[in-house]
């Protein structure tokens, strides 16, 4: 995939970089809109610019790029996921009971790696073999795995150690970083012919089959990854507040899905780009941040949220139907 | 040097479903070197043939031979593995690809598991050469039109360097241009050796193109023979031809036609710069090739499309409704080609079915007359010879009966025209003369029927006009006394006058 150009006879076909190029179409309006709120943010709160003040914007930000990424997945093979919430909460419970404990951060950090790999997978299996409709299997996961958060904690308690707290939810933008890895990581999946396969199967999964791409394995591990990437959202907030609390994911459901459609993810499948998935979850913290500092109170705040992403659904809708 | 021995091969094969037989006793054989025209009418066969030979369908008799090797069935990885390429009518594009990533779905270049971009380019450029596709390799495939996708359709099926090559259809959505490419590649690949089946409606290009030709006739073979010396007529009666039997009402001119409905420069959907009048006291039949944009002229006029018009006048309306319901109030009924789907209501009682129309006409919120309806249910059930109880679903009723419910709900509200897509599809013989009979009622009556069909010998024996539509366009328009098969199925693929063919 490194490869920009084709040397052979002397000549080259640019390919690679130009498929990336053409993969902002669409995108440049929510750019723009992204841009606006984070200046309007800097001039709200100059401590932005700071190298702490810019650590804990991108800490804040963090878990909803995860879960928000971990639906807009789900989404471009045509499903969807209600169990994301609750999938964050199983993480956060898991890395608060099992890292302070003998099998300390590297081996806390893979249970709770393989509950995610594991959960989505099953969830995966089930509606891609019985074929089901994800809408509700993922409902019903979100109650088993919202039971299981608590029946491993069943109230708020549980600990991670300091350092680690220290290191992802301190005055240092780890988790910048890890956002630019993780980002990274999604690019060499989508260089691999099963991962963009995710596309084929979702916009056309009889053309993909007849294609011969892996349609079922395809999705499959999406679903995989989605529960990867929503326990490590968990273990990013039980770092964050230093403890575990069984339900502390619930509202990460609602907001990857407006996320992900703020970032121009369509419900159809095939539809929309990662890139456009992390931008929506940028502007969603913003927002929430922006109307934070405007002094808006917290039911004033989900109003303008609502109206705002019904806002950034009917524009495309009605520049389409106008013409 | 077709002596080789074929590369992809049926033979014996039949297929049915839900107890229809579509195949029955196919043979079939590609060779090397050879482009094989497979013609037959809607509903001949054609897809299921196609399926069944690149495995995306098991046969349920006979078999499949790849070079000479038999089996019960193949599936689609092994038809692959065995060289054999599939252009469908459908498309199998992802929008949001590029034409590059989508030409080499299923097929990518690797490299450390990952595709190989560098090479992916170069092998996409070489097919997209030969296709003449020039557009970037990057640019989205959403952002084609439909011409240029069914180019990118076939470069994907070049890529996979195929031994044989089967197209259904490919020049329909194709421009002068494209054809001429497409023609000149699958010359060259017929030199290269390749077996090509070539599915087409346009006779000039069979005719110009093939050397060999199967034709099915209701999921039969009536002919499979060399091309050489046989001309466009004499392939449109291989494809008709068949006793109508007595299966059809004598026909009998009504009496007393005045206009109804008239439309000039009429366009909705597929159809365009339509003139047509409808007239009372007689059927008149709407016919062509499946898709052509029949469908669009009935939705239109009856206002569930967006359609517009120069002039228009609907039962002394002089606009078209723009809407059902409004339809509905100017006298028009329709029943929908789809009964499951469209037509009928299946997990409701055959009475909520029947009395539907009339629920949405009772202003809101009125309290139902049960009696009433009884009497309405019943009376249309013994009209109609609707055998079973009215409080069953009406999924538990055969598909001729479930037609007779979708066209019987509208009876109560006494329509003077009848917009029918294509009632007798699917149905058994006998419903289908019950339906005939009826039809000749309606317009001995003073109505106005218009027949939809993709079934040609109905739109001959019931009709007194037939319009017959290809590429979106009215082509033709038959009388009674010039209707016959030939002359339809002629008017449909195009083949109707000396100067067509060039």
């Amino acid at each position: 995939m490194s490869a920009t150009t084709d040397t052979e006879g002397g000549r080259t076909i640019p390919l690679y970089w130009p498929v990336q190029a053409n993969r902002n179409a669409g995108l440049g309006g929510l750019f723009v809109v992204v841009l606006l709120f984070a200046i309007a943010y800097g001039v709200l709160f100059p401590g932005l610019f700071t190298l702490s003040g810019f650590s804990k914007f991108t800490q804040s930000w963090f878990p909803l790029a995860l879960v928000a990424m971990a639906q807009a997945l789900l989404m471009l093979t045509g499903g969807i996921s209600l169990a994301i919430g609750a999938t964050v909460s199983l993480g956060a419970v898991i890395a608060a009971t099992t890292m302070s404990g003998p099998l300390g951060v590297a081996g806390g950090s893979v249970v709770v790696a393989l509950a995610g790999l594991g959960f989505g997978a099953a969830t995966g299996l089930i509606v891609v073999k019985l074929r089901l409709p994800a809408i509700v299997v993922t409902l019903a996961g979100s109650f088993i795995v919202g039971g299981a958060a608590l029946l491993i904690l069943p109230r708020p308690g549980g600990a991670v150690p300091g350092w680690l707290s220290d290191l992802l939810a301190g005055n240092t933008p780890t988790a910048f970083v890890l956002l630019l890895a993780v980002a990274l990581l999604w690019k060499l999946y989508l260089a691999t012919p099963l991962g963009l396969g995710l596309y084929a199967a979702g916009d056309n999964p009889v053309g993909a089959y007849r294609s011969g791409v892996p349609v079922d394995a395809a999705r499959i591990a999406a679903y995989a990854i989605s529960g990867l990437l929503s326990t490590g959202a968990g273990l990013f907030v039980a770092a964050q507040t230093g403890s575990g609390d069984p339900v502390i994911g619930t509202a990460f459901t609602l907001n990857s899905i407006a996320a992900a459609v703020l970032g121009g993810i369509g419900f159809l499948g095939g539809q929309g780009t990662m890139r456009g998935a992390i931008a929506g979850s940028l502007l969603l913290s913003l927002m929430i941040s922006v109307m934070f500092f405007l002094g808006f109170t917290p039911v004033a705040q989900y109003v303008a949220q609502g109206l705002i992403i019904i806002g950034a659904v009917a524009l495309p809708q009605l520049r389409r139907l106008k013409r | 040097m077709t002596d080789a021995a074929p590369v992809l091969a049926a033979r014996g094969v039949s297929k049915s479903f839900f107890g229809n037989p579509v195949l029955r006793d196919v043979s079939i054989a590609l060779l090397p070197g050879r482009v094989h025209a497979l013609l037959g009418e809607n509903g001949a066969g054609k897809s299921t043939l196609i399926n069944i030979l690149s495995g995306a369908l098991p046969a349920d008799g006979g078999s499949v031979e790849i070079d000479g090797r038999a089996a019960a069935r193949i599936t689609p990885p092994e038809a692959r593995q065995a060289g054999i390429a599939v252009v469908q009518q459908e498309l199998s594009l992802t929008a949001s690809l590029s034409i590059a990533e989508n030409i080499g779905l299923g097929d990518y270049p690797r490299r450390f598991g990952m595709i190989d971009y560098r090479a992916l380019a170069d092998r996409a450029k070489s097919v997209c050469a030969l296709v003449g596709l020039d557009e970037a390799l990057s640019t989205p495939v959403g952002t084609l039109p439909l011409g240029r996708r069914q180019m990118v359709e076939i470069a994907k099926a070049l890529y996979r360097k195929p031994r044989a090559l089967i197209l259904d259809e490919p020049t329909s959505s194709l421009s002068a241009t494209e054809t001429a490419i497409l023609t000149a590649l699958l010359v060259r690949l017929r030199a290269e050796g390749v077996a090509i089946l070539y599915i087409s409606h346009r006779l000039n290009e069979v005719m110009a193109l093939c050397q060999h030709v199967t034709v099915l006739k209701d999921g039969g073979v009536t002919a499979d023979r060399p091309l050489a010396g046989t001309d466009a007529d004499g392939l449109v009666r291989l494809m008709v031809g068949r006793d109508p039997g007595d299966l059809f009402p004598r026909w009998q001119r009504s009496p007393s036609a005045s206009d109804v409905v008239s439309v000039n420069g009429f366009s909705a959907g597929l159809a365009r710069d339509i003139d047509l009048d409808i007239r009372t006291g007689e059927v008149l039949g709407i016919g062509g090739l499946v898709g052509q944009g029949q469908e669009d002229l009935l939705l239109g006029i009856y206002g569930a499309i967006p359609a517009k018009a120069t002039t228009a006048s609907v039962n002394g309306a002089p606009a078209l409704p723009s809407s059902p319901p409004k339809a509905n109030a100017l006298g028009l009924a329709y029943v929908p080609a789809d009964r499951k789907r469209e037509g009928l209501h299946l997990i409701h009682s055959i009475a909520t079915n029947l009395l539907l129309p009339a629920f949405a006409r009772l202003p809101a919120l009125t309290l139902r007359h049960r009696s009433a309806e009884r009497e309405t249910v019943r009376e249309l059930a013994a009209r109609f010879a609707i055998k079973g109880d009215p409080a069953r679903q009406a999924q538990a009723l055969s598909g001729g009966n479930q037609q007779k419910v979708a066209l019987a709900k509208w009876m109560p509200h006494d329509p003077l025209v009848l917009l029918l897509n294509d009632p007798t599809r699917g149905v058994d013989v006998e419903t289908k003369r019950e339906i005939y009979i009826m039809l000749r009622q309606f317009a001995a009556a003073g109505k106005a029927v218009v027949l939809l069909s993709s079934d040609t010998p109905e739109l001959v024996h019931v009709c007194d006009r037939v319009a017959v539509m290809r590429e979106g366009r009215l082509v033709a328009m038959l009388d009674h006394g010039e209707l016959s098969e030939e002359a339809i199925v002629a008017a449909a693929v195009g083949a109707e006058r000396r100067r067509q063919a060039a």
